[in-house]
């Protein structure tokens, strides 16, 4: 437990960009009509693949308009 | 239309396409990443098996001079690289799908039409810029102690003027290309240019790559200055900017 405490302050900032940066992809992922690939591996990738999966989504995941 | 007007549409472009959102975690991440990589090296090094006796003590305990070079050399890096990749494509693309077009009917002139896309990116990356230098005085805090805040304010303002440049140059690129494709080919090659010609003795004092030397000195209380370089930067931006403007000005869309 002291060492949850302990390394807490190193853990807020990573914590929050993920967050960030994971809510704002889901986001964008249900408002889009149609993504490359499906939207459930999306859905995984965005979740589950810390930090680089959101942007991964970003970058390759969206269509051109 | 005044500039007012493009300028906001511009970053409203940048944060609909997710773009400033992205370099904002880009570089808040290597910013964080910096002190800590300098903190935990000699402790990895420390804990190799197979070190030989006497070794583990000869590794010199990290300091905050470790710190601030592993974020100026981040910096340099992924900085230069996300501002040629998040810039070429600025005139390129409008060109290609035909945007540029339909903005360029409006009266906006030629030259806010550029100016915009500019300080567009510029803002970007002076949003980015703050996050990632956020990051690093935060963990360099925990995990040495506190940075003069005025030198690593000034390091960072000399980084964000090094950024500008390459995003200039890729805009002046871009407006030069007929694709997205040449663009990235012509802003690359312009960036191989810079940092070769840049990494020889005397003329490389003239070039945007020595801000980054500059700023570190700022940190580590030497006293390299670079001058120079800091005009040179500042003019190549403005003829970087006016020559794209004249080529715009000849280019049928």
């Amino acid at each position: 437990m002291s060492q949850i405490q302990e390394y807490l302050p190193f853990l807020i900032p990573v914590l929050i960009i993920q967050l960030v940066l994971m809510i704002s992809a889901l986001v964008d992922l249900i408002r889009r009509p149609s993504v490359r690939g499906p939207k459930w591996a999306w859905a995984l990738v965005i979740l589950f693949v810390n930090l680089i999966g959101p942007i991964i989504y970003f970058v390759m995941g969206r269509k051109e308009e | 239309m005044n500039f007012l007007n493009v300028f906001s549409k511009e970053m409203t472009e940048q944060w609909r396409t997710y773009r400033l959102l992205i370099v904002m975690a880009v570089m808040a991440v290597f910013g964080l990443a910096s002190p800590l990589l300098a903190k935990l090296t000699p402790e990895i090094l420390k804990s190799m098996p197979g070190l030989p006796p006497g070794l583990a003590d000869a590794i010199p305990v990290p300091t905050i001079a470790d710190a601030v070079s592993q974020y100026v050399k981040n910096m340099s890096q992924f900085g230069i690289l996300l501002a040629l990749l998040l810039s070429m494509g600025s005139v390129a693309q409008e060109k290609e799908r035909g945007t540029a077009t339909m903005m360029l009917t409006h009266p906006v002139s030629r030259l806010n039409f550029l100016l915009s896309k500019f300080f567009a990116l510029a803002v970007t990356f002076l949003i980015s810029l703050s996050m990632a230098a956020l990051g690093c005085w935060y963990y360099t805090l925990l995990l040495f102690k506190a940075m003069p805040w005025d030198s690593f304010l000034a390091m960072n303002g000399l980084m964000l003027l090094a950024f500008l440049v390459y995003v200039a140059v890729s805009i002046f690129c871009s407006t030069l290309a007929n694709s997205q494709g040449a663009a990235a080919g012509l802003a690359f090659g312009a960036l191989v240019v810079i940092a070769g010609v840049g990494a020889l003795p005397r003329i490389g004092e003239y070039f945007p790559g020595q801000l980054f030397n500059w700023g570190a000195s700022l940190m580590l209380g030497t006293s390299t200055t670079a001058w120079p370089a800091l005009w040179v930067s500042i003019g190549v931006i403005i003829v970087a900017l006016l020559g794209a403007w004249q080529i715009l000005n000849r280019q049928e869309l």
